[in-house]
């Protein structure tokens, strides 16, 4: 059997599986349309009342000056954007979000068969409102506030979490854990830890070949192990202040990556994580002894990709990217009580946020068929959006990232 | 849009959205969502220039390929997440390690690029043949062909297993021949 052949078959066998939209799918499409055609001329006038607002509210701190506050960096509620920069060196932030780190990977070659897709992270001091490299650490989960980080070092799973002081650089104590933790990620109010352990490495690559002769550039490359070969066995939930805590199996599961890390639900009674399934996004709640369960009401039409989540009320729920034009994109907006759309705000991959009305987001940058992605400011009701960062730029490599933020609520 | 006018585009959706849903679907990967909003847009353009346009079919699917190329990469980051399940091939015998590579190459294929995925949708899906793939795309004949031809080389650096297939007939012309695939594991 040639390969163009089971292409043939499986793309057949996947559209026989599909079934029909269902019948009121011209309709539907005809009352979008409809509603498109009012927002067009809606958003013009948001538009114009946004720019105004911007201009007078809103101070915008100059790219690359001189002039970050170095005790401010961290109080403030304006913006201050470096359009200039990619990946960040200063600050960037708006509202009540702030880019605390960002990290790059690659992977690192352990034997001829076997890589690590390793982490570098850039880490906010908040003297200096500045990015540093710090690459003591393999994962950093940043607590909301961006004076204090959990850590994890370099080999993984690790049996101890350090916290660490974001403006000393220094761990001020360590958490010893009995099972090796791979990923971290605070509770809302910074107070508990939900630790995600696993049995092996995971981030583990394998390398793949294409076939002899070929003549394809990429005829060797690094791809993350692939599903269910994932090694994770639980979580530890632990109160950052004393570092007391329990841990919790989870049943293993085939529709999982080899890093899936826990995260807590909103009121911190749950920790969710993603599922590999029919749609991009699914997510699996339990309750804090492991065991699956329904998610809370408020979240069960968020997206485990989409890392904005609910609006500071809890009144919208973001969600994915649902529409394009050539360089501009639109991600839904979504009452998260019924599901129902309620808004389209640009941006392709809702990130943060701003306030109960602004997010950051990636956005694609104009004049490319490509997608080029930067950090934006976003606003529902208007089509403005405003560069916090410089563009991403593709790259061209299978394995690498290139660089992924990591956003926290800021604290006065 | 007057009444008759939506009364005709009902009954188009009504008769052609399930082949175009399969298309469309087939074109994001395999995600249902991403495949009805990919089509949802497309009947949204041709619904704006309903009673202009001769062969409303023919429109729609020239609006999903090109929408589709036109998001290189887009996804890229959740498309990465989305991989496939490991085959366990020779547990339950041909059918089922042969069922287990098509499902292996499912995964494979929602981790191309749009534009690879699209190349191969109508290359090996819709069976046009090479010089309609470049009318449609709006590219050479030599692109379609490199692309094909990279495409299928990814799809056996992304899934070890394909390898023991045989190469793919470049210059074969597309078939129609449906009948089962005799698989050797």
């Amino acid at each position: 059997m040639n390969v163009d052949e089971l292409v043939r078959d499986a793309l057949r066998e996947q559209a026989a599986e599909l079934a029909a939209p269902g019948p009121g799918f011209a309709d539907r499409v005809l009352a979008v349309r409809r509603r498109r055609r009012t927002r067009r001329l809606a958003s013009v006038v948001a538009a114009t009342t946004a720019v105004v607002a911007v201009a007078v509210g809103v101070p915008l701190l100059d790219a690359g000056k001189e002039d970050v506050r170095p005790a401010a960096v961290l109080e403030g509620n304006g913006i201050s954007a470096h359009p200039d920069q990619s990946p960040p060196r200063d600050l960037i932030a708006a509202g009540r979000s702030v880019l605390a780190a960002y990290y790059t990977a690659e992977p690192v070659t352990r034997s001829d068969d076997r890589a690590v897709l390793t982490r570098t992270y850039w880490l906010l001091d908040p003297g200096t409102g500045r990015y540093e490299k710090d690459d003591r650490w393999s994962f950093v989960a940043v607590a909301p506030g961006a004076r204090t980080a959990a850590v994890l070092e370099r080999e993984l799973p690790a049996r101890r979490i350090g916290i660490l002081d974001l403006a000393t650089g220094r761990v001020d104590r360590w958490i010893p854990v009995d099972r090796g933790v791979g990923g971290l990620a605070f509770s809302r109010d910074g107070g508990r830890l939900v630790a995600t352990t696993y049995g092996a490495h995971p981030d583990l690559m394998v390398r793949m070949k294409a076939g002899a002769g070929e003549g394809f550039p990429d005829d060797e490359v690094w791809v993350p192990q692939f599903g269910g070969t994932s090694s994770r066995s639980g979580f530890y939930v632990l109160d950052v202040a004393d570092g007391r805590g329990a841990w919790s199996p989870v049943a293993k599961r085939r529709d999982v990556n080899g890093r899936q890390d826990f995260a807590f639900s909103r009121d911190g009674r749950l920790v969710y994580s993603q599922v590999i399934g029919g749609s991009d996004g699914l997510q699996q709640f339990h309750d804090l002894a492991g065991k699956e369960v329904a998610a809370p009401a408020d979240e069960r039409h968020l997206r485990s990709d989409v890392g904005a989540r609910l609006s500071p009320d809890g009144s919208l729920a973001a969600l994915g990217l649902t529409a394009e034009a050539k360089d501009k994109s639109w991600s839904e907006i979504r009452d998260p009580r019924t599901g129902e759309e309620v808004a389209r705000v640009r941006g392709a991959q809702l990130l943060a946020w701003v306030d109960d009305r602004r997010l950051i987001a990636w956005e694609r940058a104009p004049g490319s068929q490509e997608y080029r992605p930067r950090l934006v400011l976003v606003t529902i009701g208007s089509e403005k959006v405003v560069p916090l960062s410089g563009v991403r730029e593709p790259d061209e490599a299978f394995e690498t990232v290139e660089w992924e933020p990591v956003f926290v609520e800021r604290r006065a | 849009m007057d009444a008759e006018a939506q009364e005709s585009f009902r009954e188009f959706v009504a008769n052609r959205s399930s082949a175009l849903l399969k298309t469309a679907v087939l074109l994001s990967g395999g995600d249902r969502h991403a495949g009805e909003d990919l089509l949802q847009n497309a009947l949204i353009k041709a619904a704006g220039r309903w009673h202009r346009i001769d062969e409303p079919e023919a429109y729609v699917r020239q609006i999903l390929y090109r929408q589709q190329i036109g998001r290189w990469r887009l996804k890229w980051r959740a498309r990465e997440l989305s991989v496939a399940e490991p085959p366990d091939v020779g547990a339950d015998g041909e059918a089922s390690a042969a069922a287990e590579l098509r499902l292996l190459m499912r995964g494979a294929l929602a981790r191309l690029t749009a534009r690879q995925r699209t190349v191969l949708v109508l290359r090996y899906f819709e069976d046009l043949p090479e010089a309609e793939v470049a009318r449609i795309l709006g590219c050479s004949v030599g692109t379609v062909r490199s692309t094909t031809h990279r495409s299928l080389a990814r799809l056996r650096a992304l899934a070890p297993e394909l390898r023991a297939l045989g190469p793919a007939g470049t210059e074969r012309q597309p078939s129609r021949d449906y009948s089962p695939v005799e698989v050797r594991s």
